[in-house]
């Protein structure tokens, strides 16, 4: 294996780390919850609801 | 497409019939506030759409959730009304099921969980229910399926050949029939309304329905707006009631048939006497906790645990790291895929067993029945507080993750005591921060592993009671809301609902491992393998490293004396998770045996002990934080909730490890 194809592999776990973070905080800010990714009742709600604060 | 709208009163199985009739899957459990929402699905094998919504008493809604049904009812346009009652509650049931008869569009009320009904020696004759009520009847016990199937194919039948729309008219004192039909009357004239409909708004609107009020305003509804004071000064809200109630009374008088009596329905009775009991009902529930835990963390939990645990740090944390030098990897990649990723995400995933165990058993209490106990047991507690048991579901649903768990307060109607709930909330242990409960009672406690969590789970309920003291006494709330729940008969669990309902709660651990946890895993392997200078070899001059050695000084009084403690600490904020994976990875470890080993150098009894209790209460996680901003619309509480759960976390830790010390 190459040393670019390290990089490569290395730079691609690290970059979706970097993403997974990015959207964590992103969906945290929205009213939305980390905890798990299925849409559950209680999600929707708060989405709801946060649509009508704004 | 034709749809169908499911109303009930809170726990009449509505939520469980749904899953029955529908293709799509909705969460069931046993008690008041699980459907918050309206859900939708599709009845099998058509094309018809089935709505969910949340339980109500009546139409006036008291609550956020309860808002939805009248909304959806004014706004939603349903072919069909499927009114689910419990058989057994029924004069308390059709006080909702006369408000939508009122409504015009065409209803099939089920009768569901009839055994329960049976079991009381009475039944129902349904011919002369339905001739007093016009309207089809159907009896049902959506656990078992057993009406289910002719139920389907009848709400098939009825939606393609509609019965014309016929309201019920009862016939109110005169009073309030000469103020119905007046205003009925200008309402269709000026308004083009339907009599039906301009009738059962009339009489809603007399109902002090307040979301009728604000949509008369809205309309400009003028025949209503300007005789209210009128209907108000007559108290036709209370005739209104009195009549419905007369009327009910001898409906179900004349449909009533008593059977022979049985020993069955003493059951339900004879558990409570036990289980509800005003002194023995909470150590029954702290009992039952305890063998909740003993389950998890003794029996069945932690021996597979060690399994998969021995599975991760063997077979494939070897296989990936001589596969990965067959291929030529170098050490950083090595490094990161073997000692991050496979021992960080790896490590938490073998937690699962732990926590799936202890949700199967939260599911077996809600679907037996006993979670409606726990709640009423429970709100005498709370009412010395100063809390009603409305609280306790918000609370014990974020044993499982805070976040819905604050969700959940929207059940709550009076603002302040809603707000003292999310306050609250997160001093609930949540799921989130079992493992790292699992590996410090490996190492410290193994003969009272169960014993031990029990505890922290019940300081977070105490601190969060004393808390909702504090903030009773703050905000100078004056009397409490009533708490109502209804106490359903017992029920044998069933397999496949236990089974639904540990994974619904389950999965997003699972989900978790995927996203965040395996973020904040790559993350602190970055910290601890780069520095100012750039990659390093040796951890301790790394940025964990210097990170941690900065804070060290705080938390020394704590009992804790390694920076890498205080580094995981901080991994914490992106979920509680984190800290497991955190302290694998800066300990350099491929599995917990060894951390758990290493753990025996670093800390006494005491000082693990005072690290779980700042663990259980230290800030919230980003996730909550951001929830606790969404509900309250409030910056400042999300900082004073951070905040104070951190001087709270820290002092009575600081108080646990310094007092301790000078015993042991």
């Amino acid at each position: 294996m190459s040393l670019l194809i390290n990089l490569v592999i290395a730079a691609a776990i690290v970059g979706f780390a970097g993403y997974e973070i990015y959207k964590s905080v992103k969906r945290s800010k929205g009213g939305g919850c980390n905890a798990c990714d299925y849409q559950c009742d209680t999600k929707e709600m708060l989405k709801q609801h946060s649509s009508k604060l704004n | 497409m034709a749809t169908v709208a499911l109303l009930g009163n809170p726990n009449t199985g509505k939520t469980t019939l749904f899953n029955e009739l529908t293709d799509k899957y909705a969460y069931v459990g046993n008690w008041t506030g699980v459907t918050v929402d309206k859900k939708m699905g599709t009845l099998r094998h058509t094309k018809i759409a089935v709505v969910d919504l949340p339980g109500v008493y009546s139409l006036n809604p008291i609550t956020k959730d309860e808002s939805v049904a009248i909304e959806y009812l004014l706004h939603g346009d349903p072919d069909l009304i499927l009114n689910v009652t419990n058989a057994s509650q029924l004069k308390r049931n059709l006080l909702l099921t006369i408000e939508l008869l009122e409504f015009g569009t065409p209803v099939i009320i089920a009768l569901n969980m009839i055994d329960d009904l049976n079991r009381t020696n009475v039944t129902y004759d349904l011919p002369t229910l339905a001739q007093r009520l016009h309207c089809q009847l159907k009896a049902t016990n959506a656990r078992n399926k057993k009406g289910v199937a002719q139920l389907r194919d009848d709400l098939v039948a009825s939606l393609t050949e509609l019965p014309p729309a016929a309201a019920l008219h009862i016939t109110y004192p005169t009073l309030v029939e000469q103020g119905i039909t007046q205003a009925a009357k200008k309402l269709a004239a000026e308004h083009g309304m339907t009599p039906d409909f301009a009738r059962w708004l009339t009489i809603q609107f007399m109902n002090q329905n307040q979301t009728i009020r604000a949509y008369a305003q809205a309309h400009d509804l003028k025949p209503l707006l300007q005789s209210a004071p009128f209907y108000d000064a007559q108290n036709f809200e209370n005739q209104i009631f009195t009549t419905r109630l007369t009327f009910i009374e001898d409906t179900l008088a004349a449909a009533r048939r008593q059977n022979t009596p049985t020993s069955q329905s003493e059951l339900t009775n004879q558990i409570d006497r036990w289980v509800t009991h005003p002194l023995l009902g909470l150590p029954i529930f702290v009992v039952i906790f305890y063998l909740m835990f003993k389950l998890s963390f003794d029996w069945i939990g932690t021996p597979l645990s060690d399994g998969l645990n021995a599975l991760v740090s063997g077979p494939i944390s070897h296989g990936a790291n001589s596969l990965l030098t067959s291929l030529g990897a170098l050490p950083f990649l090595k490094s990161l895929i073997v000692d991050g990723v496979i021992a960080g995400v790896g490590g938490v995933l073998t937690f699962m067993p732990q926590i799936f165990v202890l949700f199967a058993c939260i599911s077996i209490l809600e679907d037996s029945g006993y979670m409606a106990r726990a709640a009423l047991v429970t709100d005498r507690l709370m009412q010395m507080i100063g809390l009603n048991g409305k609280s306790f579901i918000p609370l014990i649903i974020g044993f499982g993750c805070n976040v819905t768990g604050i969700m959940a307060t929207r059940t709550i109607e009076q603002p302040k005591e809603r707000l003292i709930t999310t306050l609250i909330s997160p001093f609930m242990s949540c799921s989130a921060r079992l493992p790292i409960y699992s590996l410090f009672v490996a190492a410290f406690f193994a003969r009272n592993q169960a014993l031990v969590v029990l505890s922290i789970y019940f300081l977070g309920i105490a601190v969060a009671l004393i808390m909702a003291k504090v903030y009773q006494l703050v905000f100078k709330v004056k009397g409490n809301s009533n708490f109502m729940i209804e106490l359903p008969q017992y029920h044998l669990p069933r397999p496949d609902i236990i089974l639904q309902g540990t994974w619904d709660k389950g999965k997003g651990f699972v989900k978790k491992a995927g996203t965040i946890i395996f973020a904040g895993t790559v993350l602190i392997w970055l910290l601890s393998n780069l520095s100012f200078h750039g990659p390093v070899t040796d951890i301790d001059q790394s940025f964990a490293a210097d990170l941690g050695r900065w804070l060290l000084p705080v938390f020394a009084p704590l009992g804790v004396g390694s920076w890498e403690i205080v580094s995981a600490l901080l991994t914490g904020i992106m979920a509680k998770e984190v800290i497991s994976s955190s302290m694998i990875i800066l300990f350099h470890f491929t599995g917990r045996t060894a951390l758990v080993a290493t753990f025996a150098n670093l800390f006494t009894p005491l000082s693990a002990y005072a690290l779980l209790v700042f663990i259980l209460l230290y800030i919230p996680c980003f996730s909550t934080l951001a929830t606790i901003k969404a509900e309250t619309g409030s910056t400042k509480w999300t900082i004073y909730s951070a905040v104070s759960s951190f001087i709270i976390a820290y002092g009575l830790a600081f108080l646990i490890y310094q007092i301790g010390s000078l015993f042991i």
